[in-house]
């Protein structure tokens, strides 16, 4: 293979050029974690890069004591275990009866469920719903209004239309119910795209904070992107008073706290990413087939 | 002419008379279908309970847009005011400082953030090394997982005056320290940088699967035809993405009306709102914080109506163009 000068100068300056958006990626968060260990003198004087200057826990030490964010990663996980387990229910519940085409009325179904996706209420009607059935303060609120993406119902339904509908039909001849088929044969069949989904439904519970900012008042039920937004916004005085619980001189600073928090609520996230993400490539490419 | 007349004349009359035995007939015929699928009819009816609570009873919410809501009253018992609100909104000054601050951030993301993704996906695909590029990929897609709150924190953290690490490094080369978060332009380079940062890796997998479907026949007809490497990406990659390019520019233009509330929330502050302050904050501070739901359903109302009128008229065009479209 004869290659020209420009095309091996592309190659390299190529490669290097991606590292970069890697480490670019890559280096906020690094930052982030070497703030949470390094001293407040190191903090302030602007030395911290990648790693921790003058290493200390100070700023987790604090965060545990003071034990509240702990408290708010606790409601994240019931909020995102159920409200995930609830959207995979009723997604799978709407995608299968439509991935049939002998259903009648299906198409009449479907445009009514795509009307939603492109016209919407908007949020104070949502707001009010919410209210008047009397479900403000209640995690019900985060739950029901976003039971259903409509997005990842499509994508669902276009996975069930992939599968090969022989094994439906013998099945249907032995006597079982749609009900069987659906836990037998369809849902062992479709563990791909179910393991995407939950994914992304799992996030965007995790991640969610509009809803809980706006639905939960009660600061014990908060979840922990609203206890940290919380916390960047204001570090706590009693946070800082740190007084016999740290070792030397050393200072703790608002940074420090503040990034221990950051780093303790992406922990959950990272400890994930590594497992699922050949599900998520998946999940994006079923819903790209048909839109 | 005259004989085709009757013939239409025949058959609707026959239609007329077989009316009532054909719509038993119809009913009958639905009936057996009901009952046959029976059991896929019992998954759906919760789900169609669902979208008439959650997603139709707001829309018929929307009537408060042209009424005087008060809590005490209901949706129902609140009086009529007509297009009171929508004038009241026209009217304001406020209203046209969110508007275009809405429509030029998008804006902005549509000429700076959307072509990144396509850019990141075409370097990418030019890497040889199988390992090397599924390591950059992974680490490209990590942010897109991460919250709002979480990246905003960092960002503010990152690009802080007093002990931000981008303003050490800004004095480190003998310049300026620069007040990000509360200068106007570079609070908005802030704000779409981070788009970047947080999307552009994540938004490489659709077209890197676009890519590794064109076939590589088209490239090895390039080659023998003598085109460089560029000219292979400019005449087969590019023209091989072209559908995913279209479809997700209208998921981007019907998103023209809406800047993410989470995104702009955790980045804004006092000193930027005349640039920051765009219809879903403002939705949420007079709204929910002030109580005034009818002016803000008004608000909301405009802005589905707008993105709904985009989107249809997008796919409408890039249809035209003879391309795929959403419908």
């Amino acid at each position: 293979m004869q290659k020209s000068k420009t095309e091996v100068f592309f190659t390299w300056f190529n490669i290097i050029f991606l590292a970069l958006c890697a480490f670019a990626t890559l280096f906020p968060f690094l930052n982030v974690i070497a703030v949470s260990f390094s001293s407040g003198r190191a903090i302030n004087a602007g030395e911290v890069f990648l790693w921790p200057i003058e290493f200390n826990f100070d700023a987790y030490k604090q965060i545990i004591d003071d034990g509240q964010l702990f408290v708010a990663m606790k409601n994240s996980i019931i909020i995102t275990v159920v409200g995930t387990a609830l959207n995979m229910v009723f997604t799978i519940l709407c995608a299968y009866p439509l991935s049939k085409t002998r259903v009648k009325g299906r198409n009449v179904i479907l445009m009514g469920i795509l009307f939603t996706m492109l016209f919407s209420g908007g949020l104070i009607p949502q707001f009010l719903l919410v209210g008047n059935l009397g479900l403000m303060n209640t995690y019900w609120a985060l739950w029901l209004p976003s039971l259903i993406s409509v997005y990842n119902m499509f994508v669902m339904k276009t996975f069930f239309e992939g599968l090969p509908e022989e094994l439906e039909e013998s099945a249907s001849m032995d006597g079982a119910k749609d009900f069987t088929i659906l836990l037998r044969i369809v849902l062992p069949l479709s563990m791909p795209v179910i393991a995407a989904l939950t994914l992304f439904y799992a996030v965007g519970h995790w991640n969610a904070y509009q809803s809980v900012l706006i639905y939960i008042q009660s600061s014990e039920k908060l979840s922990l992107t609203v206890k940290l937004f919380q916390m960047i916004d204001l570090v706590s005085p009693e946070l800082l008073d740190s007084g016999e619980g740290t070792e030397n001189d050393v200072v703790l600073t608002e940074q420090a706290i503040r990034s221990a928090a950051i780093f303790i609520s992406m922990l959950p996230i990272l400890a994930v990413y590594p497992f699922l993400q050949k599900y998520f490539i998946k999940g994006v490419l079923i819903g790209s087939v048909k839109g | 002419m005259n004989n085709s007349n009757t013939a239409i004349e025949q058959t609707s009359s026959i239609k007329q008379d077989s009316k009532p035995t054909k719509k038993s007939k119809r009913l009958q015929k639905a009936w057996k279908y009901i009952k046959r699928d029976k059991y896929l009819y019992i998954m759906l009816f919760p789900v169609i309970v669902y979208f008439l609570i959650f997603k139709y009873a707001p829309l018929y919410g929307e009537i408060i847009a042209f009424k005087n809501y008060r809590l005490a009253d209901g949706i129902n018992g609140s009086e009529w005011v007509g297009f009171e609100h929508f004038r009241n909104l026209f009217a304001s000054q406020e209203f046209y400082t969110i508007f275009r601050n809405t429509l030029l951030l998008n804006f902005y993301s549509l000429v700076f953030v959307f072509p990144v993704p396509i850019l990141l996906a075409l370097l990418l695909n030019e890497l040889r090394g199988e390992g090397y590029k599924r390591v950059l990929q992974n680490i490209l897609y990590i942010p897109h997982f991460i919250s709002w709150v979480v990246i905003g924190g960092i960002l503010i953290a990152l690009l802080s005056p007093s002990t931000g690490f981008i303003n050490y490094a800004l004095q480190f080369f003998g310049l300026e320290p620069i007040y990000f978060m509360v200068s106007k332009f570079w609070w908005t380079v802030s704000f779409i940088a981070s788009s970047v940062w947080k999307e552009a890796g994540f938004g490489t997998i659709l077209y890197m699967a676009a890519i590794a479907g064109i076939s590589p026949s088209l490239y090895e007809a390039a080659k023998i035809d003598g085109a460089s490497k560029f000219r292979q990406i400019w005449h087969v990659t590019l023209p091989g993405i072209r559908s995913t390019i279209a479809i997700l520019l209208i998921l981007q233009v019907g998103k023209i009306m809406d800047v993410g509330f989470e995104h702009i929330y955790v980045l804004q502050n006092p000193a930027v709102s005349e640039v920051a302050e765009v219809i879903s904050t403002y939705v949420y501070s007079r709204g929910i914080i002030n109580l005034q739901y009818s002016y803000t359903t008004a608000l909301g109302l405009f802005q589905s109506i707008i993105a709904l009128i985009l989107v249809v008229s997008v796919n409408r065009i890039v249809k035209a163009l003879g391309e795929r479209g959403l419908w």
